[in-house]
């Protein structure tokens, strides 16, 4: 099969009117599928090679979702993949081990390809087998037709349809036995019952056709019975070690879940805590890179661990904290922030992000000490306070031309109709904005540098 | 507050006992603490914890909320499990995580304030005082909860007195959200630090024993209960 590398990957496609292979085939080549499927049938038509050709292709080529479970990104970290994806783990404690190691040391990542190759090779290997026989039988009893010897049909339907059903059958095994497919195993239960159904029931027709040898409906009965009997008997004896086996695999399942956690976790802290342990070690002569490094390792590592991953990240206490969180890895000075309530991001809350990004920047610029962040909302609007223990200075005297303050912070925020107030004092400065909810009907102060002591809270 | 421990006025020495399960977090914090904080005790385990507790019987617990041993409740066990000893006991809850739920437990289980480790040793220390003075210690993100639980909205109506705060309290919260001291609060409202510390332990109080439905409902939003 030659592919072209610009070509979309040959896979069964989902758009479907049997198995979606001229769907998949016409996606590949680049031919409208009307064509394709018109040339199927003349194919079909034509003793039978479209038929086969089909078939072929049908067993062969994977579903869009196999193709994408096959080619799935690995995670994103360098040591995940080593156990995220285990095909068959020879044993959880030692694939893990295996894994940090893997990564501490070769760490970076490499193209994952080991185990996932051998085991794609070895299925399809023995499909190919199965299939070409099949296919030499089929080719063999063309010729001898064409030839004019008589087959005896009678015969050769009915274990054809063993086979097929017996196929269909296998192929839902086969995917069952996929284990890592977890979702998707879930996601097609019924389906996959019914196919296995289907496959049951053809086989145990071609069985009765051929045993009867298309005799009375009295003798198919009694051989239904009789075989209905029989496997009921089985199934009984069966059933405990069907159950049994079936609790072995979902324990190893619900296993080789955690581990896949576990292995997160390992990629997580060996991508960031290590990283930054290392870097602080080299860096130890620094009290600002240090500082800086912990901080923001210890950010990372708290959205990661109670970050509340319901919430939306498009809201305003986020983007305040990403605010402040810049600032402080910008300047290496901590910033605390304080978010109570939370709200959708309009444009003005925007301007409110900005402007609080600029006092921060002051803050920590000017000021000293820990600088606070509070936002607050409400049905009333939102209020941002920055608040640092520097020297302070006194608002009146920033030079005019100083953009900082009068532009940044204050200008924006009333041009958006909110106010912007900036109290400073030996103790420290704090900067005051305040954004009224749109319909809000108390009227926003004006923005006027307060006495120290005008309390607007 | 209404009973003054003897040993509380800041000018005399605090017995206390460390809780913690790293050591070098023990001793860099007890070299850090003031000289008027005298360390009676160390733990490492929630069992530990609760023998030395009982055997010192100190002024003030610094508690670390994430222990071993025991059930595995860690500091919030340690409280549960010296619940008698509550009245002569002080903890305040020390920990790494500011996360709502370790916060919000340890104090409802009964912890006078919520610090987190990378505080000053001089902060340590004078909230060491104020909770063995029995007063309660509230970090900016721990009146954040508050303001979170009970909603910034003053209500007029205060039908249920332990169930709101008052308007008073309220200010108080959102100036310690907003990383203010005591004084500076004090001074920011035109009111003593005693009022200041008054309202605190009212807010304390309240946040230890409310039912209300907000809380319940705000913790169950976090799955805190």
């Amino acid at each position: 099969m030659k592919t072209a590398a610009e070509r979309p990957p040959l896979v069964r496609s989902g758009d479907r009117v049997i198995a979606g292979v001229c769907g998949g085939l016409a996606a590949h080549l680049g031919w409208p599928v009307k064509f394709v499927r018109l040339g199927m049938i003349v194919a079909a038509l034509a003793g039978g090679a479209g038929l086969v050709f089909y078939g072929w292709l049908w067993t062969m080529v994977p579903t869009a979702d196999e193709d994408a479970q096959r080619r799935a990104p690995r995670p994103a970290s360098p040591i995940a993949p080593a156990v995220s994806a285990p095909e068959v783990p020879p044993d959880g404690a030692q694939t893990a081990q295996a894994a940090s190691g893997e990564g501490a040391g070769t760490a970076r990542r490499r193209p994952w390809h080991p185990p996932q190759r051998g085991r794609d090779r070895t299925i399809p290997y023995g499909k190919e087998v199965l299939l070409g026989v099949g296919l030499l039988l089929l080719a063999a009893i063309l010729i001898a037709r064409q030839l004019g010897v008589e087959v005896p049909l009678g015969t050769l339907i009915p274990v054809a349809a063993i086979l097929g059903g017996a196929a269909i059958a296998w192929m839902q095994l086969d995917e069952t036995r996929r284990a890592h497919l977890v979702d998707r195993t879930k996601a097609d239960q019924a389906g996959g019952w019914v196919r296995l159904l289907a496959g049951l029931a053809l086989v145990m027709a071609g069985v009765l056709v051929m045993v009867s040898g298309a005799g009375s409906w009295e003798q198919t009965w009694l051989a239904l019975l009789a075989s209905v009997t029989v496997l009921g008997g089985v199934g009984l004896v069966l059933l405990p070690w069907g159950l049994k086996f079936w609790k072995d695999f979902e324990a190893e399942r619900a296993g080789r879940i955690r581990e896949t956690e576990r292995a997160e976790i390992a990629a997580h802290l060996h991508d960031s805590v290590l990283q930054t342990l290392a870097l602080i070690q080299r860096r130890a002569g620094s009290e600002q890179d240090v500082v800086r490094l912990a901080r923001a390792q210890e950010r990372e590592l708290r959205t990661w661990l109670f970050g509340d991953t319901n919430r939306d990240a498009g809201l305003l206490a986020e983007r305040i904290r990403a605010a402040a969180a810049e600032v402080e890895d910008t300047h290496g000075h901590a910033v605390d922030v304080v978010c109570v309530g939370d709200a959708p991001l309009s444009e003005r809350h925007e301007a409110l992000v900005q402007a609080a990004r600029e006092a921060m920047l002051n803050a920590v610029r000017h000021g000293g000490g820990a600088v606070s962040v509070y936002l607050e909302c409400s049905d009333r609007g939102a209020e941002v306070f920055v608040k640092d223990r520097g020297p302070g200075f006194d608002p009146d005297a920033v030079p005019a031309d100083r953009m900082g303050v009068r532009e940044s912070i204050i200008g924006r925020m009333q041009r958006h109709g909110g106010t912007a107030v900036i109290l400073s004092d030996e103790d420290g400065t704090e900067v005051r904005l305040s954004l009224p909810a749109p319909q809000g009907h108390d009227e926003p102060e004006p923005a006027k540098p307060e006495p120290r002591n005008g309390d607007h809270a | 507050m209404t009973e003054q421990n003897p040993a509380a006025d800041a000018r005399t020495t605090a017995r206390v006992v460390i809780v913690d399960d790293h050591a070098i977090f023990r001793s860099g914090l007890r070299a850090d603490l003031a000289d008027t904080i005298d360390v009676v005790g160390e733990a490492g385990s929630v069992d530990q914890a609760v023998e030395v507790i009982s055997r010192e019987l100190p002024d003030v617990v610094l508690l670390d909320v994430h222990l071993p041993g025991g059930l595995g409740g860690g500091g919030r066990e340690v409280l549960n499990r010296c619940a008698p000893l509550l009245g002569q006991v002080r903890f305040l809850a020390l920990s790494v995580s500011d996360a709502a739920s370790d916060v919000v437990s340890v104090i409802r289980a009964g912890a006078r304030g919520y610090v987190t480790k990378t505080i000053s040793g001089e902060e340590i220390s004078a909230a060491v005082h104020r909770v063995a003075g029995g007063d309660a210690v509230f970090s900016p993100r721990l009146a954040g909860f508050v303001l979170d639980a009970f909603g910034t909205a003053v209500e007029d109506i205060a039908d249920d007195e332990l169930d709101r705060l008052s308007a008073r309290e309220l200010e108080v919260m959102r100036l310690i959200a907003r990383g203010y001291s005591y004084k500076e609060v004090a001074k920011e409202l035109f009111i003593s630090i005693k009022t200041v510390e008054t309202h605190v332990s009212a807010v304390l109080r309240k946040l230890q024993l409310s039912n209300r439905y907000e809380l319940s409902r705000w913790a169950a939003e976090r799955r805190l209960l």
